[in-house]
């Protein structure tokens, strides 16, 4: 009896453990999802909830595979202050440098820029031209208008 | 055998209760449709229906329960929408025949019912339950040319709302410069709702404004919060043209698979 019972968990151990491995190796290798454009929307300057989203963000694409994902990222209004803090912040601008490495782009919005008085290339934590987005909310609209899922952290 | 004989009071009283069986039902469905007699009874005997039901739904409350308005407003919106979505299907199976008196009437009478604040639910949000709806709304929403945006305002601090107003007014203004079509859409529900309340209100005078300014811009309050403010005894009175939706999270999935834009503050 005993031995049926421990026959019987050890069947069960292997078949979870392998069903895990399985999930593993399709999160890795990407092929558990169909590819995805995404687009997360960040207008606040909370350092907690901009923490979590990178963290979000970072783990959405371990999930659906760097190759396997379009990933934008769009700041207006407070939530320019990411790249504000990033500035003084070596661990946020490692992870904004990480994410950049997996083809992640953030994307400023220029009313924003203008209306603070905010000098991009001294105030904000590496960002160019080619960064910056006329209008934060048209362009939220715009790349949800080309298929981008919307994501609010 | 005539119509007339074929189905007896008791049975179209049955159909109209909606307590006959699917294939009894499309039976008194399609020879409607072929008996312009027949179909003025059952419009008849649908109006009386309807008006029992109302009577029923407005009976004074007994004292101590002082709730009459929250769950029979939902009701007779749900009875407004079942009477306009059968006018529907009978404009429908009515294809041979436009000038049909019974869709008509049915037709009227949901009109009615919404014109007289009955059904708190929008036209625009029984439109997608009408795809023979001659109204705007739909021929907009199906112009891809047209950029349809809408913001979700569930929060209630004052730099939020201020938020939305001037996320909306921008986008707003950058459409009109670029010449682009465009309608927008701020939806409320939860604390988001005191944007659009008389006596909560932060910025009224600021709302009427964008109202008289944007032809293409609605505000829309969410009809459970109201109810649910209404049950704490909190004043819902709302600022003048101010559309009432039954749920604002509804009304957010539909307009998104309407192809509309998300986009949260």
């Amino acid at each position: 009896m005993t031995k049926t019972i421990t026959a019987l968990m050890a069947t069960a151990l292997l078949v979870l453990s392998a069903g895990f491995a399985h999930a593993a190796g399709d999160a890795k290798s990407g092929s558990s999802y169909p590819k995805q454009k995404v687009v997360y929307h960040i207008n606040t300057n909370d350092e907690k909830v901009l923490k979590a989203a990178l963290g979000n963000i970072q783990n959405h694409i371990n999930a659906v595979g760097k190759d396997n994902i379009d990933l934008k990222v769009v700041m207006h209004g407070d939530g320019v202050d990411l790249l504000k803090m990033a500035n003084t912040n070596p661990d946020m601008q490692s992870k904004i440098l990480n994410l950049k490495s997996q083809k992640v782009e953030f994307e400023v919005c220029n009313n924003t820029l203008v209306g603070r008085k905010i000098n991009y290339k001294n105030d904000l934590f590496d960002v160019s031209q080619k960064d910056i987005v006329p209008s934060g909310v048209a362009e939220l609209a715009k790349l949800q208008q080309e298929g981008y899922v919307y994501i609010k952290p | 055998m005539s119509n007339e004989q074929q189905f007896s009071d008791e049975y179209l009283n049955s159909f109209v209760d909606n307590e006959l069986t699917i294939e009894e039902k499309s039976r008194v469905y399609i020879t409607i449709n072929q008996d312009e007699t027949l179909n003025r009874r059952v419009c008849e005997l649908r109006k009386m229906h309807d008006v029992v039901q109302l009577a029923y739904k407005n009976l004074p409350q007994p004292p101590g329960r002082p709730l009459p308005k929250k769950s029979s407003r939902l009701r007779h919106g749900a009875a407004a929408g079942l009477v306009f979505a059968l006018g529907v299907l009978f404009s429908w199976l009515q294809l041979s025949d436009s000038t049909s008196t019974l869709h008509r009437d049915f037709g009227r009478t949901a009109n009615s019912l919404v014109k007289r604040g009955i059904a708190m639910v929008s036209p625009s949000t029984l439109a997608p339950t009408t795809p023979d709806n001659p109204s705007s709304h739909v021929l907009a929403d199906a112009d891809p040319q047209v950029m349809k945006v809408l913001f979700h305002l569930s929060s209630g601090k004052p730099e939020h709302i201020k938020e939305v107003l001037d996320d909306a007014e921008s986008l707003l203004q950058l459409y009109e410069k670029q010449k682009q079509p465009a309608r927008v859409e701020i939806i409320t529900n939860g604390q988001g709702l005191n944007l659009l309340l008389a006596d909560r209100s932060p910025f009224p005078e600021r709302v009427r404004q964008m109202q008289m300014r944007y032809s293409n811009l609605k505000f829309a309050a969410c009809q459970n919060t109201m109810d649910k403010y209404s049950d704490l005894g909190i004043e819902t009175r709302l600022l003048p043209d101010i559309m009432v939706i039954d749920s604002g999270v509804a009304q957010i999935i539909r307009l998104q698979q309407q192809g509309w834009v998300y986009i949260q503050v």
